[in-house]
């Protein structure tokens, strides 16, 4: 009778603890009914104009696929956290999501430094991690600790080469300057010059002036890229920096051809700038709104009508879809059934896919740079006009 | 020596804003012996009102004059609401005081204008620009250098040569010994916050528009202010101009001749270097008790 009192008690025990693995969430940050997905980006600080606008892009987007009745039957839920662009408060609030909100993935991350310094933290958590928005050479490499990486961002050293190039084979540069932010950002972009000037014939460097991020004013950079006497400037700054010092070069009566990265894109720099921006050369990833592709003018607009305060920064919104989206549709090819796995095993089958915003993804197994294509645009009164077709450069990582 | 010309033009715009921000932290510190680390964001918060009030279709003049006021009453309250009060703090509370404002008034920042970059309106253009033979000096830098250098004149005559001039230097002596003689040391008091809180304001309207108008603006030349006043002396008002013009064009040169990198560590090694030489700043007096 006490051996089959044992065996009832015992029974109820494996029972009970059946039921509570099967009541437990399957992975961690998804439940039956929700997704939880978060960010840490400058809300404020140097960088807000990319946090607010990127951020609140990635968020209308989540919530728009809520409003359609989510993935699966799962709606998703988005944290963002500010880190003001500074590296220390992105590794506390990374991990913070991570261990203390027990998130299924982190979409983006702005900045080269801040992303460099939460790497090692995702990597060794095995977290889902969703396009950083930095120099995408910080992953060469590191092939074999990328599984939970997924990237659809180009690097600046490869976007430097491709400026470099078209600066020397299309607009006749011959002596080329960077203005460039003293981090890894900032250094990456004028990597890639250095690379571009030394893969073409008859350029050269003739100046690269830093700034801080924390610098008010540049008025003594603008002078001495005027001294360079560089025909073409090659501008890796934040947006403030970036209108502050094409406002300084007209302001000393320096006017050499203007060429910049894509993170300067947003037609907000045409407020910042005024007339200043205007013939600027840049490269981008996505086709730019109001550009005439009805997908990414049809986005931007569902975006504005969930978030009317976008309207101000159209480029770094729709980039923002274009930052989630692929994932969006790996968590539709993993099924019901969501765990982190499945997850990569979906968005490993990811081939030239298009998206509302990004184009042309790619992943395999052995690669998670999703895209590798720029093309050229400039902009003129107020609006952007694409000079080129796509091209192409090799894959890193 | 044009380019020289040049790096002394934009130090001498960017020292006369500076040395706006080192005369509210010296005017506040000689008579109440406070350290307004909060000094930078009631400038910000100045600003943002005038910005609002200009979006509201007033004119520039009276906007500007909102935005001060604003300021002012921030910097007068604070002084009649927790300072006073707290007038038995420790050296500790009156440092720990003035930065709870500053957090306080950043997001309040925050929370009313949000975080993104804005264009401050104003009259002068930051483009349109003088000829001097090689040099050249935008409007607004013009302005800024001009408009720096009246209101620093009135602020010297208000201080010398008036009645409350006076009141204000009696009661940074004593304060006890001013009442005694029937000076209304506390209305003093709130006044010389207004006044400093509005030249911040003041400061703040004429960067905006170079650097945009955003919630931290004025972090970078709140420090310099800061610096610049303990380098002209922190007892000391024309001190204050002379460390603000010293920091600027010192900052401008060195970027110019030697390293953008290493500009603001450089100008903080001269100030280390001047207070090694000088601990009472440039222009400051050292007080001996006597026995």
């Amino acid at each position: 009778m006490r051996t089959l009192a044992k065996f009832v008690i015992a029974l109820a025990v494996v029972a009970a603890l059946g039921t509570t693995a099967i009541g437990q969430p399957a992975e961690r940050g998804v439940t039956p009914t929700e997704i939880v997905l978060a960010t840490s980006m400058p809300m404020s600080g140097p960088a807000a104009l990319w946090g607010t606008g990127v951020g609140g892009g990635i968020d209308a987007w989540l919530r728009h696929i809520n409003d359609q009745g989510g993935i699966h039957g799962r709606k998703f839920r988005f944290l963002i956290r500010d880190d003001a662009y500074l590296p220390p408060r992105a590794v506390a609030n990374v991990r913070e999501l991570v261990e203390r909100d027990g998130i299924f993935g982190l979409i983006s991350s702005i900045g080269t430094a801040n992303c460099f310094a939460i790497r090692d933290y995702m990597i060794e958590t095995k977290t889902l991690w969703i396009t950083p928005a930095c120099g995408a050479d910080i992953w060469a490499g590191m092939r074999e600790r990328n599984k939970y990486l997924f990237v659809t961002y180009p690097g600046y050293v490869d976007e430097g080469i491709y400026l470099t190039k078209y600066g020397v084979e299309s607009l006749k540069a011959k002596n080329i300057a960077v203005f460039y932010q003293n981090d890894l950002y900032g250094q990456q972009g004028l990597l890639g010059v250095k690379r571009g000037i030394a893969q073409t014939k008859g350029a050269k460097l003739v100046a690269q002036v830093s700034y801080e991020v924390t610098d008010a004013e540049v008025a003594a950079q603008a002078l001495k890229l005027k001294e360079s006497k560089a025909d073409t400037l090659i501008l890796y700054a934040t947006p403030r920096h970036g209108a502050l010092i094409v406002r300084e070069i007209a302001k000393v009566g320096y006017q050499p051809t203007l060429m910049s990265t894509f993170t300067l894109l947003d037609p907000v720099m045409f407020a910042l700038a005024g007339e200043a921006w205007n013939n600027v050369y840049l490269a981008t990833y996505i086709p730019v709104p109001g550009m005439g592709d009805a997908k990414v003018d049809a986005t931007l607009a569902t975006l504005i009508r969930l978030n009317p305060a976008l309207a101000r920064n159209p480029f770094n919104a729709s980039a923002g879809v274009s930052f989630v989206e692929s994932f969006l549709e790996g968590i539709r090819r993993a099924g019901p059934s969501l765990t982190k796995d499945r997850v990569v095993a979906a968005m490993e089958s990811i081939k030239n896919w298009d998206g509302e915003v990004i184009r042309g993804v790619t992943y395999t197994p052995e690669s998670r740079q999703g895209i590798n294509r720029l093309f050229m645009v400039k902009s003129e009164r107020g609006q952007y006009t694409k000079l080129s077709d796509w091209y192409t450069y090799p894959r890193k990582f | 020596m044009t380019h020289l010309a040049q790096y002394l033009v934009g130090g001498l715009a960017t020292g006369s804003l500076y040395a706006l921000v080192a005369l509210g932290v010296v005017l506040l510190y000689r008579s109440s012996r406070v350290l307004n680390f909060a000094h930078g964001d009631i400038a910000t918060l100045g600003t943002f009102v005038a910005f609002t009030l200009i979006g509201r279709k007033l004119p520039f003049s009276l906007a500007v004059t909102g935005g001060l006021a604003a300021a002012a009453l921030v910097g007068a309250l604070f002084f009649f609401l927790v300072l006073r009060p707290a007038k038995e703090a420790s050296l500790l509370g009156k440092i720990v005081l003035p930065l709870g404002l500053a957090l306080v008034l950043s997001g309040i920042v925050q929370v009313v204008w949000g975080t993104d970059t804005l264009v401050f309106p104003f009259p002068l253009s930051d483009i349109r620009v003088y000829r001097f033979g090689q040099v050249v000096i935008s409007e607004t830098n013009l302005g800024t250098i001009i408009i720096g250098i009246v209101l620093m004149t009135l602020l010297y005559v208000l201080v010398q040569g008036t009645k409350v001039g006076l009141a204000m230097r009696a009661v940074a002596q004593s304060a006890d010994a001013a009442q005694a003689l029937g000076i209304p040391a506390r209305r003093i008091y709130a006044l010389t916050w207004g006044l400093a809180a509005a030249l911040g304001g003041a400061a703040g309207v004429l960067l905006a528009p170079v650097v945009y108008l955003d919630p931290f603006m004025m972090l970078d030349p709140f420090l310099k202010g800061f610096a610049a006043a303990v380098m002209g002396g922190m007892d000391s008002l024309p001190g204050a101009v002379l460390g603000g013009f010293l920091l600027g064009i010192a900052e401008s040169v060195f970027a110019g001749y030697v390293s953008f990198k290493f500009k603001t560590t450089m100008a903080f090694a001269v100030i280390i270097l001047v207070l090694l030489v000088r601990p009472e700043g440039l222009l400051g007096r050292v007080y001996h008790r006597r026995v």
